[in-house]
């Protein structure tokens, strides 16, 4: 599977028709239902909604961490359902990263070392490994805290460190699931500047599940989800434009 | 590329510590037992090991040393005879009961060496002196191990009885400590008159002798083998009367199948409680294997991590076990314990310390499938 060379304005994941049900007890419980979507790269793509309506699940099925029950997920074109579960890996090793709400990194290594250790497994030698973890730490403003382990960081600062490993690896699809849900504001709205920079300046899909304003206000293009189904769709920017617009013309209209 | 196994080797030891204790408490247990082993059952072959006969000549299919039987002294002749052998001298084997001055204390059982006394004799002369060896000329004279002079109620000087003849002891060496009895070293004479069966004269219980080149025992057992005219008897080199006597004490007892037995239930015990450790440690940290595998880094990769991890625990385990070992080692050997250790024999409580490690790095890799991504997800 290759991702087209050149930033194509295309969608870079189209799915179509995904269900996937959970048994709980012995009651099966219907998580997606026929759930289809189209997500573009180079954007900040939320999906939002009220916790237990399936967005966590949308995610995993979409980054090839489960496969649904029906339907297919198209990455440029290949139908990822299809790959077996080492291929699986493989393709996430290459071009996934992915940002979780606990920040996840071993208390034993220090900021470089978390973000170098996946490098290793994607064949780069340990001085070009340590040389992209580095750019990946300062792209994050923590080249500062290369050497310190998780107990010594904040939580900002761990979160920061996350994005670092997820990007040092150059993805082409980065997912995240609630990324700013145990920081602060200040701390949030970081996480958040630096997610839209990263879909902005390298061209990357960046798909996020979150219910935090603060993205919702900050992503290009917002899908809200209920009962399992994609409802709403709207591109906060555009609207707010188009309310300034309305503003402006008004103000005009009135003078 | 970033070893997570040994960084968090050095960074979280302290969490590492019980499954490396457990493991140099395995080490500790299967290198005293095997020493324990070597040490006790050695002692069986005592009279082989601490003497520089190259073969022993005893009646056929005696197990072990101390199941000899009376030899005919013409045997001793056709031994001399033989061109390839140097030297061959007697030796005696006399079960006693030895009594104390002590009108209270009761029997113990006594295993009577009678010896060639010459100073370039044979039998014990790798641990008794030429001069202690003289001295058993004089009659009743007998020497022990000073391990067991307790025992015996005895004390160098004082004399006793052995099957009611006086003896006295005019010495004491290390190392002839025996398996259910106490060795008691004599003169060939001394030991005629304890004997209370009545056996020819000149007649002993082995002949053991040295030979002129050391390969020629496969010759000498040939031709004198093949001789019947001097009654019932088999040849064995040393060697393999030693390893006779050790291993029917080993095998034929028991004894061995149950000291295979605790080596079971050491590994065991190892096992289990070293791969819970690794598990704990593993779940503990589920979430960031998880995110290491939605990053792509496969289920193999990671188990590989765990096992490396887990064979850095052995090789520590290992090293403060054979560290406590040797320790323990030198203080049962201080304290006349019958305690011996081999390269080879080490060795393998060093392979299956390591062996240990490693089954239970396999079994701790059970831990990832909790660090599923999915499960990162909520």
């Amino acid at each position: 599977m290759h991702p087209p060379t050149q930033r194509s304005a295309g969608p870079s994941i189209v799915a179509q028709g995904l269900r996937k049900s959970f048994v709980s007890g012995e009651v099966p419980i219907k998580v997606l239902d026929g759930v289809s979507i189209s997500i573009a790269a180079g954007e900040l793509t939320l999906i939002s909604g009220p916790s237990g309506c399936g967005k966590s699940t949308l995610l995993s099925l979409l980054s090839g961490l489960q496969k649904p029950d029906a339907g297919s997920v198209e990455v440029w074109g290949s139908d990822i359902t299809r790959l077996s579960q080492k291929a699986l890996q493989r393709f996430r090793l290459e071009h996934t990263g992915f940002l979780f709400q606990g920040f996840n990194l071993f208390g034993a290594l220090s900021s470089l070392e978390q973000v170098q250790l996946p490098l290793g497994y994607l064949g780069l030698s340990d001085r070009e490994a340590r040389a992209r973890a580095e750019q990946a730490l300062e792209e994050v403003a923590m080249a500062h805290r290369a050497h310190s382990r998780p107990a010594q960081l904040s939580g900002g600062e761990k979160q920061r460190v996350a994005i670092a490993r997820a990007l040092a690896k150059r993805p082409q699809l980065l997912f995240a699931d609630e990324p700013t849900s145990a920081l602060d504001g200040e701390n949030g709205q970081n996480i958040v500047n630096i997610l839209h920079r990263v879909a902005r300046e390298h061209g990357t899909t960046v798909l996020c599940v979150s219910h935090d304003p603060r993205l919702i206000r900050n992503a290009d293009r917002v899908l809200a989800m209920e009962d399992g189904q994609i409802g709403r769709e709207w591109r906060p920017a555009h609207d707010m434009q188009s309310a300034r617009a309305a503003d402006s013309q008004g103000i005009q209209h009135e003078a | 590329m970033i070893s997570l196994a040994r960084k968090s080797l050095r960074h979280e030891w302290r969490k590492f510590l019980p499954a490396i204790l457990a493991l140099s408490f395995s080490g500790l247990l299967l290198i005293a037992q095997a020493a324990l082993v070597l040490g006790i059952f050695g002692s069986a072959a005592v009279y082989v090991t601490a003497s520089s006969a190259d073969l022993w000549v005893g009646y056929p299919g005696t197990k072990s040393v101390s199941f000899g039987r009376t030899l005919s002294p013409d045997l001793a002749m056709r031994l001399r005879m033989d061109p390839d052998i140097r030297a061959v001298e007697s030796y005696i084997w006399v079960d006693g009961d030895w009594r104390g001055k002590a009108r209270q204390q009761g029997a113990v059982s006594v295993y009577v060496s009678g010896i060639d006394t010459r100073a370039e004799a044979m039998m014990f002369s790798r641990v008794l002196p030429a001069a202690l060896r003289a001295r058993l000329r004089e009659p009743g004279a007998v020497v022990v191990d000073p391990a067991d002079l307790d025992q015996l109620g005895a004390h160098v000087g004082g004399s006793a009885w052995i099957n009611g003849q006086p003896v006295q002891v005019v010495g004491v060496i290390s190392g002839l400590r025996a398996l259910g009895g106490v060795n008691v070293l004599t003169s060939l004479d001394n030991a005629r008159l304890l004997d209370s069966t009545t056996s020819p004269a000149d007649s002993a219980t082995y002949f053991v002798a040295q030979l002129r080149t050391p390969g020629s025992l496969a010759k000498v057992r040939a031709r004198i083998q093949a001789n019947p005219a001097f009654g019932a008897f088999e040849l064995w080199s040393a060697k393999e009367f030693a390893s006779r006597s050790q291993h029917y004490w080993l095998f034929d007892t028991g004894a061995g199948v149950a000291v295979f037995f605790m080596a079971i239930i050491v590994c065991l015990v190892g096992a289990v409680i070293t791969s819970q450790s690794l598990l704990a440690l593993v779940v503990a940290s589920a979430r960031e294997y998880a995110t290491l595998n939605a990053l792509g880094v496969s289920f193999q990769s990671l188990a590989r991590v765990l096992v490396e991890q887990s064979m850095w625990v052995g090789a520590i385990g290992l090293l403060i076990g054979g560290l406590l070992s040797a320790a323990l080692l030198s203080l049962a050997a201080l304290h006349g314990v019958p305690v011996s250790m081999s390269v080879p024999v080490a060795l393998l409580c060093a392979v299956l310390v390591l062996a240990l490690a490693f089954v239970s790095g396999l079994l701790a890799t059970r831990g990832l499938w909790r660090a599923d991504p999915a499960m990162l997800l909520r």
